[in-house]
């Protein structure tokens, strides 16, 4: 049986559309998208990585018009990208000289620059803040007053550490760690160039990296909890923190580094976690090597670095039968706009696939072929 | 000054200091828009850390811009929608390609801009370091 469209609806499609804002609005509120950037922004860093687009204004627009659902959002933002043309690649994007806002690290105490909390929700108690309720821009005003007179009158004499090392060097001097070597092979680009698998491992992390938080922590999560990796994971690194962005010169020649352009900079947060693996040593004795899982995205979302960490790992070591070690079923099931989209296309009309299931069932039934 | 130090210098001290520089040009030369403002992306490089390799981590919204003095070409870009910042920046580049002798001058504001940007960079590095944790161990019997 073939597909048959289906026509009509237009008045009342309108009339729907009309009411999806009636229902943003009913409540006689708006909210401005500068008070969703500043005051939603986690999920404006969301949103911003799940799209893989970063423009805190554009996210915060996005939030606005799909009321806070954060896969609309996702979807508004990769639909506007794709209208406007990619101008450069940026020049190799540095971590090392990251303004570090937070670092933290589950496996040693003391590292070289510190351990630094920064803004984290890790300590609170999460118990309502009903004060929340009456505050007011005067409330706000005033808390922050206070909050700048008690950083300037207690400032730290010691000036911290402008580019700190990465706490995994601590291992490779040890030679726990092997050595890292640098390949500067081009990476592929999965927006421009469908994933086909096996994947290679720039296409692995991108599409990692793009993932829909829930679905890679889930996944991520899984695989610790026995669906694939035989040892818990450690975060040697967390770090959170701004990264210049920098293109070569379009206009003529860019011979070094201090001739390339500037053009602001981007909030990431990564991870580097340690997972132990047992391996086969000289005489077959049992050994076991410490390896690595990399975790990176746009704006602060801890959990899905973490998670992406433990993902990269697992693609990168396969185990036969593991779901969460199977490149295609994690790298084609994370993708916020692909898994919602088909998700939310069985809300449209199968009515002649449907009817002919139907007609299949009831001849079935009646016991003819 | 070299290029990377100047952007980073004019753009992270915002659209009063490029404008402030951009219009000692404009009221002396005749500055042509070639390409006005505009958004578009910049897709970012980066290297993952574990086994070495690059990656793209996403792209960026920039605004560029490019104008011309006399038969030298400017460009500016810039992160987010800001076209002013971009026009300015523009015409800022195209006075230093074009070697125009307001330049020199402009090296004193540009490193006194940098040093009220280091400033205020470090004072917000001394007040994250509040937030930095000494953990010392519990001693708790039997634990080993």
């Amino acid at each position: 049986m073939a597909y048959v469209a289906v026509k009509g609806g237009e008045a009342a499609i309108a009339e729907s559309i009309k009411r999806l804002r009636y229902e943003r609005l009913r409540e006689r509120r708006t909210i401005a998208v500068k008070a969703i950037r500043s005051g939603l922004r986690a999920l404006v860093d969301r949103v911003m990585s799940e799209a893989s687009l970063y423009a805190k204004e554009l996210a915060a627009l996005a939030i606005k018009q799909a009321e806070g659902n954060p896969e609309e959002a996702t979807f508004l933002l990769r639909a506007y990208r794709s209208t406007l043309p990619r101008k450069y690649y940026s020049r190799l994007t540095s971590m090392g000289s990251m303004f570090v806002e937070r670092r933290i690290s589950a496996a040693f105490k003391d590292i070289a620059g510190g351990q630094l909390l920064g803004a984290s929700a890790d300590y609170t108690h999460r118990l309502l803040d009903f004060n929340l309720e009456k505050e007011t821009s005067a409330n706000v005003r005033a808390w922050l007053a206070a909050f700048q007179r008690e950083q300037e009158a207690e400032k730290p004499s010691v000036m911290p550490r402008v580019e700190l090392p990465r706490v995994t060097d601590i291992l490779r001097s040890e030679g726990l760690l092997r050595h890292m070597q640098q390949d500067d092979t081009a990476p592929r680009d999965i927006t421009r160039q469908s994933m086909t698998f096996p994947a290679e491992r720039s296409e692995r992390l991108q599409t990692l990296t793009r993932g829909e938080s829930g679905a890679v922590v889930a996944l991520g999560y899984a695989a610790i909890r026995g669906y694939g990796l035989a040892a818990h994971p450690t975060v040697a690194a967390l770090v959170v923190g701004r990264v210049a962005i920098t293109i070569d010169y379009p206009l003529g020649a860019c011979d070094s580094d201090d001739e390339a352009l500037y053009l602001g900079q981007v909030r990431v947060t990564e991870v580097d976690a340690i997972i132990p693996a047992a391996k086969k040593g000289p005489g077959g004795k049992q050994e076991i090597e410490i390896r690595l899982g990399y975790g990176l995205c746009f704006g602060q979302n801890e959990s899905k670095a973490i998670a992406m960490s433990v993902l990269d790992y697992c693609l990168e070591h396969p185990i036969p039968d593991s779901p969460v070690h199977d490149e295609e079923f994690v790298l084609t099931h994370i993708d916020s706009v692909e898994a919602s989209g088909f998700i939310s296309h069985l809300k449209l009309p199968h009515y002649v696939t449907f009817q002919s299931e139907l007609d299949a069932a009831r001849r079935i039934n009646r016991g003819e072929r | 000054m070299q290029r990377l130090r100047r952007t980073k210098i004019l753009i992270e001290s915002g659209l009063a200091v490029c404008q402030k520089l951009s219009q000692q040009i404009l009221q002396k030369y005749e500055v042509t828009v070639i390409v006005p403002p505009h958004n578009g992306l910049v897709m970012v490089k980066v290297r993952d850390q574990a086994e070495g390799k690059l990656f793209y981590l996403g792209e960026v919204l920039v605004t560029e811009c490019r104008v011309q003095i006399g038969t030298t070409l400017g460009i500016g870009l810039v992160q987010d929608h800001q076209p002013k910042v971009a026009y300015h920046l523009a015409v800022i580049d195209a006075a230093y390609q074009a070697e125009l002798p307001e330049v020199e001058e402009w090296e004193g504001q540009l490193a006194a801009a940098e040093d009220d940007l280091a400033r205020i960079q470090a004072g917000e590095a001394l007040t994250l370091e509040r937030t930095k944790v000494h953990f010392s161990m519990m001693n708790i019997e039997g634990a080993h």
